[in-house]
């Protein structure tokens, strides 16, 4: 009977914390069409996340697009195929490796101090005190960082491109010996726009799974300074987990 | 502003928290909830104030069940400011939002109510960590009172204040009730605070309203549950 009630009690709990999910979501969306605007907050944390984020998704993009250029090395020279080292770098990049890593980059820096400040909001009564000065917070909290964050994510991917097939193109033509033309013709030339549009339209779903998982920590919090501390950790995990499984199924879909 | 709380029932995760509470708030008095730590005063005044909804039971404002919650302020146990906001814009938060005045006469108003409260003006562009407890419990009674409002929620306003500081923001509360004719409703365990500035208490016990007298006989009472509480504090 114990084990009965507490299977029961394990599943009432997964529905309740499913239907806040989703009642959540549900609300978050209804609020970017539903007025009051705040766009200076739109810009305000635009420039924020676009500036805080530009350095680390800078350095992982730099780093990997110079090992994948190594280990493609390493790959393709068994077999002669070393030219086919810059249109694999720059496939990789734009359709995997730019996003996913702008992704968990984003998630850990941006997201985690999103679920922090609206985490510490909570617990210090700030957000019942933006109800008593009639203000919602869906539209003064949430909808923001929604908007802020699906509109910066494909600039920071493209950006995490572009620095990640420069890393490649270090190593190609400094380490690995390739011809600088005819590096920079080979990745270009062999890139369609499908490549780089499947990335982009990761990254807005990316944006929007950080944002909303940030937020949902954040305002569903408790416990004090603790509560914060797991509202923090379970916005990142959260948000990478869902990254890693979104990945997949976009590239499912743009296979 | 009349507040009548008829039969009003709230319970979280299966726990009762308040049962069959029945009230009424008279208008332009300071009402005074005394209750021990956890006993439900804050979600007591969090549903007069429409902020969480209750499970059952009737609260009415001037006989209507519906209010516009504009006519409420409150003034947050730990003040609640915006910590990313300077002490002005904390104090006009709802009408700068609102675009209701231009800034100018915003920041003029808000001088006005920090001359009345004791701030110099000099910390009108200061942010929240920048000030003393003190400070901050006095900027958020600034935003409190900001907004001109009929009923004023005051939600422990002494706590973590010095003696001196809870003296100043007692003198401020009784000050403002009586200049500007609102209705206070305070919630507090700081007996000093509940005889100064209270005109009726409520004391509040397990989910129960079990006294309900004028302040000034508030020592006098004979009720063993509140005697006990007394004795605890005083």
């Amino acid at each position: 009977m114990v084990f009965f009630a507490l299977v029961g009690k394990l599943f009432l709990k997964l529905f309740v914390s499913l239907g806040k999910i989703i009642l959540f979501i549900f609300l978050s969306f209804k609020y970017i069409f539903y007025p009051r605007f705040y766009f200076y907050l739109n810009i305000k944390y635009f420039l924020r996340i676009l500036f805080s984020s530009i350095p680390i998704v800078a350095l992982t993009a730099i780093f990997s697009g110079m090992v994948l250029a190594l280990q493609s090395y390493t790959g393709f020279s068994r077999f002669a195929a070393e030219t086919a080292i810059p249109k694999i770098v720059v496939i990789t990049l734009t359709r995997e490796l730019g996003p996913v890593l702008a992704g968990l980059m984003v998630a850990g820096r941006v997201g985690g101090a999103i679920a922090a400040e609206i985490a510490t909001m909570r617990v210090t009564e700030q957000i019942d005190a933006l109800k008593t000065l009639n203000t919602n917070f869906y539209n003064y909290l949430v909808t923001p960082k929604i908007i802020t964050l699906v509109v910066a994510m494909p600039i920071l991917v493209t950006f995490a491109d572009i620095i990640g097939v420069y890393g490649g193109y270090l190593i190609g033509t400094l380490r690995l010996g390739f011809n600088e033309t005819v590096y920079i013709t080979n990745s270009i030339d062999f890139l369609s726009f499908n490549d780089y549009f499947s990335g982009i339209i990761k990254s807005i779903f990316f944006g929007l799974i950080i944002s909303l998982m940030s937020c949902y920590n954040g305002l569903y919090t408790s416990n004090g300074s603790f509560g914060v501390g797991s509202a923090t950790t379970n916005a990142v995990v959260s948000s990478s987990i869902l990254i890693l499984i979104f990945n997949y199924l976009l590239t499912e879909l743009f296979f | 502003m009349e507040i009548q709380i008829n039969n009003l029932n709230k319970s979280f995760d299966g726990k009762k928290v308040l049962k069959g509470i029945d009230l009424n708030l008279k208008p332009n008095m300071s009402n005074i909830i005394l209750g021990k730590s956890g006993c439900g005063k804050s979600v007591l005044i969090k549903l007069i104030y429409k902020l969480i909804k209750q499970d059952s039971g009737i609260i009415t404002y001037n006989s209507k069940e519906e209010v516009d919650i504009n006519k409420f302020a409150m003034l947050f146990q730990y003040g609640a400011l915006f910590d990313s906001l300077k002490v002005w814009e904390n104090i006009a938060f709802q009408f700068i939002n609102e675009k209701l005045k231009p800034i100018s006469q915003l920041k003029e108003e808000v001088l006005d109510i920090m001359f009345n409260l004791g701030l110099d003006s000099e910390n009108i562009d200061k942010y929240p960590s920048e000030l003393s407890g003190g400070m901050k419990k006095r900027v958020a009674l600034g935003r409190a009172l900001f907004k001109k409002p009929d009923v004023i929620f005051l939600d422990e306003p002494t706590t973590g204040l010095d003696p001196l500081n809870g003296e100043l923001i007692n003198d401020l509360i009784v000050k403002v009730i009586k200049e500007k004719k609102i209705t206070a409703i305070t919630i507090t365990h700081d007996i000093k605070s509940a005889l100064k500035t209270g005109d009726q208490f409520y004391y509040l016990e397990d989910g129960i309203i079990e006294v309900s007298e004028k302040c000034e006989n508030l020592l006098k009472t004979q009720n063993s549950k509140l005697n006990s509480f007394l004795k605890g504090q005083v």
